[in-house]
């Protein structure tokens, strides 16, 4: 059993494979925004590396947004075409969470951002959940065996100004405080660039003493198909298949015309 | 393949229609769906790219199971897979663009990019199964206004071009300021019907003396100008004798051109294709003119006027048939030449 996974809405694609022992294997474009095109040639490169086809692929994962609305079309797109075409069915990826796998081991909590334009970013705030916290469940995954990973929801995905997104995540810190001491929130994704500044300076308020900020490295600071493959399988485990035309985009922002309509309204 | 030719996926999506076609051979039809979204782009007064492309993907799985269920066939019959790859917009044609590819390598079927004239011009093989090539082609629409010296089914020279707004451009545009709505094409050709097309004399725009190109923003223009001039002086100008008179002189300059290019060209067969090419007065005249000279004239049905993906799988099936497949790093060209 393979899940073949597409990423592509930020700037560098890149796709995965992903099988039940959990062994993944991935191929990554470093040219910019050149999705379109680079898409099929690199799943058969990372297909022919393994020494598999197309049709060993028994189901399709896409990164589903936030992120490019360019990008998260083709990748949707391409997911849905394929799955049509393999007849297989499809499992839809939130980007954000996706980034829990860059890091399976960290007890922190992670903050994924992306740059989205018009001074607001896509991003919200997630934690992999210890087993002894496991009651207090928010928002998980999956409720089955200790085996499983689940993790929780600090601040749901969406888009925000920072401000707003970085007060959302102050509250839920606050009211856990009693439970952990410091708090650590590593930050990801192409939003560190322009907003890195303003989260330093939010962090130096005197309220968040005891919150930690980290931003990841570079090397694992954006999407990676890696990750969206595991946090496919696990979805797949969950249950949570699609068929091709229930395969939708996650803009989490309306178009501009339709917006600007909206306000005239 | 069936009855031993080959069966072709058409795609379109390059601006705000989202079809699919299935062929068989190069001209019989067994499908072809259309998803308009002129609804959806209506309250915005034209096409919005971002919108229009959020709507091709949801649009293009069903349309494409639509078309193969229409044909009686599964996916795994198809033999070959067409697609616009330009001109366009980008957001949209890739919409159709990665669907195309990642089907092809699905199953392992050859991939043929098509440009978006090509597959208007060849919508007339698909209406006159007699039309061959040599021919000249005239190209109108709301994103294209081209005369095309077509020598062969792959080989296009392209004699005369927009310098400016297309002519459906200028139809859409001029609708909107008399009031009409969006598309402005059927709109202004239906109003036109009740109106005097001689109320107002529109400078005839011809450039160059022998030039083919055109230019369509000064007569726009000019019908602001004339609204304008009739509210100053606290007349109501009449819609229905502006539209018609506005239509007269677009017309009488691309049927001129048209039937001058012709002649220069050596050509005894005129093919009109695209959206503009369903507007009656065009029809007409061009009828009235090719009779006059004796050249043959060869229009689609309206259907066949707008955006569909018979006529890119037309197109993909005789590129195909002449040696010409692409590879899987084909990509969207939003300003392809022909």
């Amino acid at each position: 059993m393979n899940i073949l996974a597409i990423e592509t809405t930020g700037a560098e694609a890149s796709v995965a494979l992903i099988n039940e022992n959990e062994e993944v294997f991935m191929e990554a474009s470093d040219q910019k925004m050149n999705h379109l095109q680079n898409l099929m040639p690199m799943v058969d490169i990372l297909l022919k590396k393994r020494e598999l086809t197309i049709n060993d692929i028994a189901y399709m994962a896409v990164s589903e947004g936030p992120g490019s609305f360019t990008g998260i079309r083709i990748g949707v797109a391409s997911a849905r075409a394929l799955a049509q075409a393999l007849e297989i069915d499809t499992i839809s990826v939130p980007t954000l969470q996706s980034f829990l796998y860059h890091v399976p081991d960290y007890r922190g909590i992670i903050c994924p951002i992306f740059d989205a334009k018009r001074d607001q970013v896509y991003g919200g705030a997630f934690q992999w959940i210890c087993e002894e916290d496991a009651k207090e469940t928010v928002n998980c995954v999956s409720d089955r065996g200790k085996d499983q990973h689940s993790y929780r929801e600090v601040v749901t995905g969406g888009a925000y100004d920072l401000p707003q997104l970085l007060m959302q995540l102050r509250a839920a810190l606050l009211t856990e405080s009693s439970r952990t001491t410091a708090s650590e929130v590593t930050f990801f994704g192409d939003g560190i660039m322009p907003y890195k500044k303003q989260i330093e300076e939010w962090q130096k308020e005197s309220s968040n003493d005891n919150i930690r900020i980290l931003f990841a490295e570079n090397d694992c600071r954006f999407q990676k198909a890696s990750s969206v493959a595991r946090l496919a399988l696990q979805l797949l485990r969950d249950g949570r298949v699609k068929n091709y035309n229930d395969l939708k985009p996650v803009y989490m922002r309306k178009a501009e015309a339709e917006r600007r309509l909206e306000e005239k309204s | 393949m069936k009855n031993n030719k080959l069966i072709t996926l058409g795609i379109e999506s390059s601006c705000d229609e989202t079809s699919a076609a299935v062929l068989l051979g190069g001209r019989e039809v067994l499908s072809d769906v259309i998803a308009s979204q002129i609804k959806v782009h209506q309250v915005f007064g034209g096409v919005v790219p971002e919108i229009a492309s959020r709507h091709h993907l949801n649009n293009i799985n069903p349309v494409i199971d639509s078309a193969l269920k229409e044909a009686g066939i599964t996916l795994r019959d198809v033999d070959l897979i067409g697609v616009t790859y330009g001109p366009g917009l980008v957001g949209a044609l890739l919409i159709g663009l990665a669907t195309a590819k990642s089907m092809a390598y699905a199953l392992k079927k050859p991939l043929v990019g098509v440009h978006h004239i090509q597959g208007h011009i060849s919508a007339n093989y698909i209406e006159h199964k007699e039309l061959e090539p040599p021919f000249l082609a005239l190209v109108v629409s709301g994103g294209h206004t081209n005369i095309v010296n077509v020598s062969d089914y792959n080989h296009f020279e392209v004699l005369g071009r927009t310098r400016d707004d297309a002519a459906g451009e200028a139809f859409d545009k001029v609708a909107r300021v008399l009031g009409l709505g969006y598309p402005g094409g059927p709109l202004i050709d239906k109003a036109a019907k009740e109106g005097n097309p001689h109320a107002v004399e529109f400078k005839r725009v011809f450039l160059e003396k022998d030039s083919l190109d055109f230019s369509f923003s000064g007569i726009k223009t000019g019908v602001l100008n004339y609204l304008n001039t009739q509210k100053l002086k606290g007349l109501q100008a009449n819609v229905n004798d502006t539209a018609a008179s506005f239509q007269l002189a677009v017309m009488e300059v691309i049927t001129a051109k048209t039937i001058m290019a012709a002649e220069r060209m050596n050509k005894d067969k005129v093919v009109v294709a695209g959206g503009v090419a369903a507007n009656s007065l065009l029809r007409q005249m061009l009828k009235e003119e090719c009779d006059r000279k004796g050249l043959a004239l060869y229009f689609p049905s309206p259907i066949l006027c707008t955006d569909n993906a018979a006529m890119i799988g037309c197109a993909a099936y005789y590129k195909y048939q002449s040696g010409q497949e692409d590879d899987y790093y084909l990509d969207a060209y939003p300003n392809l030449a022909l």
